[in-house]
């Protein structure tokens, strides 16, 4: 197995491995399926093959195969990652399991609705774009006013999957979305800090920074959640004697 | 070029976004009682499904899988001005352009509107300009030539030997957000959205549809479902859906593979000016630069395995058009189902993009409906048409509104959570 970001071999054609895929069903049993890899096939290209090939029932999420939805997380061999872009690469057998701690709908698909309760409302998914970000004349056309661009979060869930802290906390994605609202809305600032300055806000991080080294976009929330902390503490000294 | 759309509202008032109809009191009771069941979980499903429900019909979705996880969520992402079509398919350049303006109105946060440039690369592409203009120009397209030097300033990423480029408003779509605003609105308008659940049957008597069976695969069981209307909006997976009401269709799954590289190489989209083919068009969204795409036939969309030698020579055509492709970091590569109207012995580039919406009731299924083709830009329209004629054929005097209803935001669709598990 391994991540995308290794260079896509020079040559096509590499001889396939035969992978033994081992999926945890909902009932807790595994099934075995054997999968033939080419150098581009991906965890989620097994996984369509072997719904579509050897059982109709297999539950998985998926959507845009390229790492922009943000629906596909699972736990391969221990590692959280987005199945989309995780190419196989060894006969070695692949367990796969549903991304804890999401509730599980059916075998590997998981309802993704508790990482959006948290999130603060009516936050924008846009910002500006960075192209020619020291450009000093006037780049985009007049229509477009200014560039822009989505959010790097792709709200795939596997930073609170790999956050150790079990109590009560808001969690890595939805404290990076704080973080990123307030960098673009300053005069939303003192609202939404508020909304954070809690036990389950900020002061919920042990800062493992796990989610930040996990975080398949670089979106590292434990640098959100260091920033928001100091916001807080800074305004509180604001207000003491 | 027209002036920047104004900014749309990021949620939409529930109360104007849902307040009633205004037509009589007997059509809208009448719209409470009849029950329209839509097959599929995709784009053109879901905007079928937000459009009925604001008119106050009974909706309910079923998708085999994961919403939008057939074509709609793997498109390349590009927001069609319509200009790569204008010479040749005016119908559905004029109508990607109308659905531009509409959606970034209604669903401006699923949307990088950055605008595009077709650059032309040799004589022949110069030679081609003219009416390429012309037809942008016919079909209400803005277009703009712009010299390679004004072009480099607005795009530095594109080919900085290209001899001239045209400007028009294309754009980036998050493919799997753009839906989720409209399913999102849908249910909380009341529509019903069943996943994992698979339609194994279109049940019929006296030449008229009366519901469907289907397999719920989170509980294994089978179910009967009721429904007036039945829609089939299963993309290229149509043909199947149709034969279960013993219906054939005309349809051409036509997959095309696409490659993603790591790095955004250009911020805006970047076309090669030229009559469509493989490889011409790259669309940057986030950190990520996308070449598609290419095109054959196939009778089963399921499980297409990507062809090395398409990701080889995508790759080889994007550099053409952004020279930085060469040296950049390779992300993904994988395959879309075009679900094209109509059947060629030809390649498939010849059909018609535009899309069809088909009543079954000369087959011997009154209140089944098929669409197919269309692109991703137009699923409001798509959404429309087929409303429009559900209530042709149930005799309801009320017309959408969907053009003018602001989407709610995609993160609402998990975040009014209530209705999604609801049985029939």
């Amino acid at each position: 197995m391994s991540r995308s970001d290794d260079r896509a071999p020079a040559a096509h054609g590499a001889p396939e491995v035969r992978a033994e895929i081992r999926i945890r069903r909902t009932d807790g049993s595994r099934s075995v399926f054997s999968v033939d890899a080419g150098e581009y096939t991906t965890i989620l290209d097994a996984l369509e093959e072997i719904r579509t090939v050897h059982d109709r029932s297999l539950l998985y999420r998926h959507s845009c195969h390229h790492g922009s939805c943000g629906t596909c997380g699972v736990i391969a061999n221990g590692e959280r990652v987005l199945a989309c872009t995780t190419r196989i690469t060894s006969d070695e057998p692949l367990d796969l399991d549903p991304l804890a701690p999401f509730p599980v709908i059916g075998d590997l698909a998981v309802d993704a609705t508790p990482l959006y309760a948290d999130f603060p409302t009516d936050a924008s998914y846009l910002r500006d774009s960075d192209a020619r970000p020291n450009a000093t004349d006037p780049v985009a056309p007049e229509e477009v006013g200014r560039f822009t661009r989505f959010e790097n979060c792709i709200e795939c869930g596997i930073c609170v999957s790999v956050c150790p802290v079990v109590r009560p906390f808001k969690g890595p994605a939805a404290l990076a979305a704080y973080g990123r609202e307030i960098e673009k809305r300053p005069d939303r600032e003192a609202e939404l800090l508020a909304e954070i300055d809690a036990p389950d806000g900020v002061a919920g991080c042990d800062r493992a920074l796990n989610c930040s080294a996990a975080c398949p976009l670089g979106v590292y929330p434990a640098k959100h959640i260091a920033v928001l902390k100091r916001k807080i503490d800074a305004r509180r000294a604001d207000y003491s004697p | 070029m027209g002036r920047d759309a104004p900014a749309a509202p990021r949620m939409a008032a529930p109360a104007a976004a849902h307040a009633a109809p205004a037509v009589g009191d007997a059509d809208r009771r009448r719209a409470r009682d009849i029950h329209v069941a839509i097959v599929g979980g995709g784009g053109t499903g879901a905007a079928i499904l937000h459009d009925l429900t604001q008119r106050g019909l009974r909706c309910t979705l079923f998708e085999r899988g994961e919403l939008t996880s057939g074509t709609t969520g793997r498109h390349h992402g590009q927001l069609h001005s319509g200009a790569r079509y204008a010479v040749g398919d005016t119908d559905i350049a004029r109508e990607c352009m109308e659905e531009v303006t509409i959606l970034r109105r209604i669903a401006a946060e699923s949307i990088e509107m950055n605008y595009g440039l077709f650059i032309a690369l040799d004589d022949d592409d110069v030679d081609y300009t003219a009416a390429f203009e012309r037809a942008c120009s016919e079909s209400g397209i803005p277009n703009r030539r712009l010299s390679t030097t004004d072009a480099l300033r607005h795009e530095p990423g594109m080919n900085p030997n290209a001899r001239h480029a045209v400007m028009v408003p294309d754009g980036t779509i998050d493919a799997y957000r753009l839906p989720l605003q409209f399913l999102a609105t849908a249910r909380a308008g009341g529509a019903t959205i069943r996943t994992f659940c698979e339609v194994t049957g279109i049940d019929s008597s006296d030449g008229r549809v009366s519901g469907l069976t289907v397999r719920d695969y989170r509980s294994g069981r089978d179910e009967r479902i009721a429904a007036d209307v039945v829609i089939n909006a299963a993309g290229p997976w149509a043909g199947s859906v149709a034969a279960l009401a013993g219906v054939g269709l005309p349809i051409t799954p036509a997959p095309g593979t696409m490659v993603a590289v790591k790095g955004r190489l250009c911020n805006m989209v970047v076309s090669h000016l030229h009559p469509p083919g493989d490889g011409d068009i790259i669309v940057p969204q986030r950190n990520l630069s996308i070449v598609g795409s290419t095109q054959w036939k196939v009778d089963d969309p399921d499980a297409i395995r990507t062809p090395p030698d398409d990701i080889l020579r995508l790759l080889d055509r994007a550099r053409e058009l952004v020279p930085a492709f060469a040296g950049a970091e390779f992300h993904a590569a994988w395959t879309a189902v075009r679900p094209l109207s109509g059947r060629t012995d030809a390649g498939g580039r010849e059909l018609s993009r535009n899309f069809q919406v088909i009543a079954h009731a000369s087959d011997g299924a009154a209140g089944l409906f098929s669409v197919t083709g269309g692109k991703a830009t137009v699923l409001r329209a798509m959404g429309e048409a087929v409303a429009d004629d559900v209530c042709r054929f149930t005799s309801l005097a009320i017309a959408g509104r969907t053009a003018d209803t602001p989407l709610l935001a995609h993160r609402e669709f998990f975040r009014r959570q209530e209705r999604v598990h609801e049985p029939v």
